[in-house]
């Protein structure tokens, strides 16, 4: 599932022959096809791949990982909320109080008091997108989001709550104004824009995490020492700021509807 | 050949003017945040707001150039 060591091993191999023939042109040429060769087995290896057939259907590496986060969450929230005191002392409550503040906050800047309602949505989807970001530093695990199926899937999930919650929110009269609201001749681009929304959410989680991870595999495969780290020390921020980032234009969507006129 | 040119250009190209605009983005709010620190949590979430619609833009270009080099 996850070669990368034996491949760090290879690439060394192939060093210590290549400083042990000298460095002749032709050499170094086949070095670098070798190279490029462990590059591709080893994408081979990062790409999401089918496990196990249930029936006719695949399940691929995202599926399982992803139920392995949404087990490990839930079975970890579940334990924490099983005994709730009204002054807090387990640190697993107030760290859960701490972070449901923290949407909160988030929500109240963008709506005032009417927003956090909105905390568990907003909550599980920040939660759930940094857990599937920061998987990634688990051995063995393929980070879901960077399978274009998982953050497609979240993002047009995302979108369709936000127009139920416009529509829960404002009725559907309201709702339906809200797509001529500058001009009625404006209405087909407004409406356009919800599938814009969709596709950049869904593109920017997918093209930071992809990108990141493919920045650590081919720095890994250049040069497995010390040289990955910076990049995946950048990579812990980036999945946290990805996940900030999706939550943030999560609830300015919301604030759309909500706020609208 | 001259396709895998215009993946590595077009991806350069578009990173040098995103970076740019980030630049210009992030300079001012630091500014602004040096002047008026009691509100700097507010520039904050929205310089990231911005950021992350600038960084859409590269990110449009990087899926196509995924598109254009898995054609060649």
């Amino acid at each position: 599932m996850f070669s990368l060591p034996a491949t760090i091993v290879k690439a060394a191999e192939h060093a210590t022959e290549a400083a042990a023939h000298g460095a002749h042109g032709a050499e170094e040429l086949t070095g670098m096809a070798a190279k490029f060769e462990e590059l591709n087995h080893v994408l081979g290896h990062l790409t999401p791949h089918v496990k196990f057939h249930i029936g006719p259907i695949p399940v691929t590496s995202t599926i399982v990982n992803t139920w392995i986060v949404m087990v490990v969450l839930t079975a970890i929230v579940f334990f924490i909320t099983r005994k709730v005191e009204y002054k807090p002392r387990s640190a697993g409550q107030k760290i859960l109080e701490m972070y449901i503040e923290f949407i909160g906050g988030l929500l109240e800047t963008v709506m005032g008091k009417k927003g956090r309602k909105f905390i568990p949505f907003v909550g599980t989807v920040f939660l759930f997108i940094l857990a599937l970001n920061l998987s990634w530093f688990i051995p063995g695990m393929i980070p879901p989001t960077t399978d274009f199926n998982t953050t497609f899937g979240l993002s047009i999930a995302t979108i369709l709550a936000v127009n139920f919650i416009g529509i829960r929110e404002k009725g559907l009269k309201h709702y339906l104004q809200h797509y001529l609201e500058p001009n009625p001749i404006m209405a087909p681009l407004t409406f356009m824009e919800q599938f814009t929304h969709a596709f950049s959410l869904g593109i920017r989680l997918f093209g930071n995490m992809f990108g990141e991870k493919m920045v650590v595999t081919v720095l890994t495969i250049l040069a497995p020492l010390i040289f990955p780290l910076p990049v995946q020390l950048l990579g812990i921020i980036m999945g946290i700021i990805q996940a900030f980032v999706f939550t943030l234009l999560t609830i300015t969507y919301i604030s759309e509807f909500v706020l609208g006129h | 050949m001259s396709s895998l040119f215009a993946v590595g250009f077009t991806l350069a190209f578009v990173a040098m003017f995103s970076a740019i605009g980030q630049a210009f983005a992030s300079g001012k709010a630091l500014e602004s945040m040096a002047r008026q620190p009691e509100i700097a949590g507010d520039i904050r979430t929205t310089l990231i707001l911005a950021l992350a619609m600038m960084e859409a833009l590269t990110l449009f270009t990087f899926v196509m150039a995924i598109l254009m080099w898995t054609k060649i």
